[in-house]
């Protein structure tokens, strides 16, 4: 299995931040989502793969290049999204295609014709009449005009309208469609990840929490609920994460540590219970 | 095939894609030898990760239902295999001790039960 | 076309929306040639704005935060740079032919005499100026950002004035100067001798910037 992306025990050192030792693999044909709280350091990694950051320790190979002695060569096989668009406001989309096609030699102006068709992109509008879903999508047009294999959006979703996060997922489940292409996507909306994506990689203070499968991870946990007296010293010792209200509380447990629990309420747990649990036991330890 | 997914039956997709192919198969609405949807358009079709239909193909694989033909796809195994008997004569067994349940409460003698049996397979010896 | 040339097709793209302010820019100081009478008065004036009006690149990629692009595109930072020195260079050297061509025009139609000599003279002084202004605005740019660098855009209306007060107090029987004026084609070649240096000291310096300067 080819990987298209490779994050090898990175490091990065900011006066009041850092990130320690992050590694994660994304294969070709496959979305992974890079989740975390706000802050918790998913931009810094995105611009440490795009070289705008200087890394302090480790290795990042996009499809086998190295990101920094290959950066142009890997860059040409990149197609980035961040939560705002980078173009010139001014700009017409026409003219988004003049000034940044002349870059890719793989551009096909027919290709981008025919995205902004199916995005309802008009080509005379400026970039600056656009909706933040539309700006999304002609970014997106961008990236497959030249046919990117490793598309990598930064928090893509902050600010979209439900219609317009969901017609997203639907275009990056095509893209990886064929098999030939991968998505790495930033968000600390889950819900959005909750189906779509295959792989999993949690960033919690600058920390690798996890990085695999999806299933994997959501299989790690289970929430145990029931009434305040039934909250044992056991079970406080064993959940990852507690939640207490009058009438009763929420746990988060390793999911093998609730045989002992069998009597409770046993349920799976979804990727947002996961980080709100274990990023309030990391300010605990703060 | 029909192949709906629930967020809320707390069922995991995978189990969920597993159960629908298998009643599809049992059903047969799924024939021998036909292929199931592909992969990677089932999940962009249903808006799921790749490795979840993954790991659903997978196990039905393991479970004989279905074999996994490199570069070709999934098929459905002939239905005369030993798995696939199986579960059939379990399904006539569940059904048919229903309908001694039924015929019990009816107080239905097991002659009548035997007769009304002989005039449905008469009946569906048609199709 | 090489990468330096398709950074300095992005930035000509850029600044489109102000053509209007930058056509102006350009034919405004024929009023300052028309008044001086003088079409190195002119010149000067026309290279002192042009040189202003360069900021403009650096302005509407930091407005628009295409410090992104600029780290998404498949491009080296030192390419990012010449490209944008190449920029800067061809706005001059359009604004130099412009002026050339139309401040002549009106200052013969006032009845003043402009000969080959004042041409180059103006060319060459305009050259200067120029480069004078922009090999300390552009890395200043690069190093504080087009609007704490903003201070770097009136590099060359200090520098102009600067040139003004002090171009009448030179010796003017300095036997150097008095060699080299008489020569033109020593002073064409040592003005542009001394314009080279300037930019590759000034694009060396903006390289080491962008490659240290984390977006």
């Amino acid at each position: 299995m080819t990987n298209y992306l490779e994050v090898k025990n990175l490091s990065k050192s900011f006066d009041s931040f850092q990130l320690h030792n992050i590694s994660f693999t994304l294969p070709k044909g496959y979305i992974m989502g890079l989740i975390g709280p706000n802050g918790s350091g998913k931009t810094t990694t995105i611009k440490l793969i795009l070289n705008m950051l200087g890394r302090n320790g480790g290795e990042i190979k996009i499809m086998g290049l190295d990101n920094i002695a290959d950066e142009q060569k890997a860059k040409a096989e990149l197609g980035v999204v961040f939560d705002t668009n980078y173009f010139s406001d001014d700009w017409q989309v026409t003219q988004v295609e003049k000034s940044i096609s002349v870059f890719y030699p793989n551009w096909k102006s027919e290709r981008f014709a025919e995205m902004l068709r199916k995005f309802h992109i008009a080509p005379t509008k400026k970039v600056k009449e656009l909706s933040k879903g539309m700006q999304m999508k002609l970014m997106l047009a961008c990236a497959f005009s030249y046919d990117a294999k490793l598309l990598i959006l930064d928090e893509p979703t902050s600010g979209l309208d439900p219609v317009s996060r969901d017609e997203l997922l639907q275009i990056l489940s095509e893209y990886i469609e064929d098999g030939e292409h991968s998505v790495l996507f930033s968000t600390h909306i889950t819900g959005d990840l909750e189906r779509a994506a295959d792989y999993i990689t949690y960033i919690s203070y600058g920390e690798l929490f996890f990085s695999g499968s999806k299933d994997e991870f959501v299989d790690l946990f289970r929430i145990v609920k029931g009434g305040t007296e039934e909250l044992s010293a056991d079970l406080k010792e064993k959940a990852v994460g507690v939640r207490t209200f009058p009438t009763g509380f929420e746990a988060l447990v390793k999911t093998e540590d609730t045989v002992a629990f069998s009597s409770l309420s046993i349920e799976p747990a979804t990727i947002d219970e996961i980080v709100v649990f274990t990023s309030k036991k990391g300010d605990d330890y703060e | 095939m029909k192949l709906i997914i629930s967020n809320v039956s707390g069922v995991p997709i995978y189990e969920q894609i597993k159960q629908q192919v298998k009643a599809a198969i049992l059903s047969g609405e799924l024939k021998e030898d036909e292929a199931l949807p592909s992969l990677r358009t089932l999940a962009k079709d249903l808006k799921i990760s790749v490795l979840t239909v993954t790991r659903a193909y997978t196990e039905l694989e393991q479970e004989g239902f279905v074999k996994n033909v490199q570069g070709r796809g999934c098929f459905v195994m002939d239905r005369g295999s030993e798995l696939m008997r199986e579960q059939l004569i379990c399904k006539v067994e569940n059904g048919l001790t229903d309908a001694i349940k039924a015929a019990r409460i009816a107080n239905l003698p097991s002659e009548e039960l035997h007769r009304l049996l002989d005039i449905l397979l008469e009946a569906n010896t048609d199709d | 076309m090489s990468n330096t040339l398709k950074v300095t097709k992005l930035d000509f793209s850029l600044v489109k929306p102000y053509i209007k302010v930058i056509g102006f820019t350009m034919l405004l100081p024929i009023a300052f040639a028309a008044i001086n009478r003088s079409i190195l008065t002119g010149v000067s004036f026309a290279m002192c704005f042009i040189a202003m009006t360069t900021g403009y690149t650096f302005s509407v990629t930091e407005k628009n935060s295409m410090e992104r692009l600029y780290g998404i595109l498949p491009i080296k930072k030192s390419e990012m740079v010449t490209g944008r020195y190449l920029f800067v260079l061809a706005l001059g050297a359009i604004a130099l032919v412009v002026s050339l061509i139309t401040q002549p025009i009106v200052l013969r139609a006032m009845g003043e005499r402009v000969g080959a000599f004042d041409m180059i003279s103006a060319a060459i002084g305009g050259l200067f100026l120029f480069a004078l202004y922009t090999v300390f605005q552009i890395p200043g740019y690069y190093k504080y950002g087009a609007i704490k660098g903003r201070v770097f855009m009136y590099i060359p209306v200090a520098g102009f004035l600067a040139t003004l007060f002090f171009l009448p107090k030179m010796p003017a029987d300095n036997p150097i100067v008095t060699t080299v004026v008489s020569s033109p084609v020593l002073l064409i070649g040592l003005v542009l001798v001394l314009v080279v240096v300037m930019y590759a000291v000034s694009i060396w310096f903006s390289i080491r910037i962008m490659e240290n300067k984390e977006m």
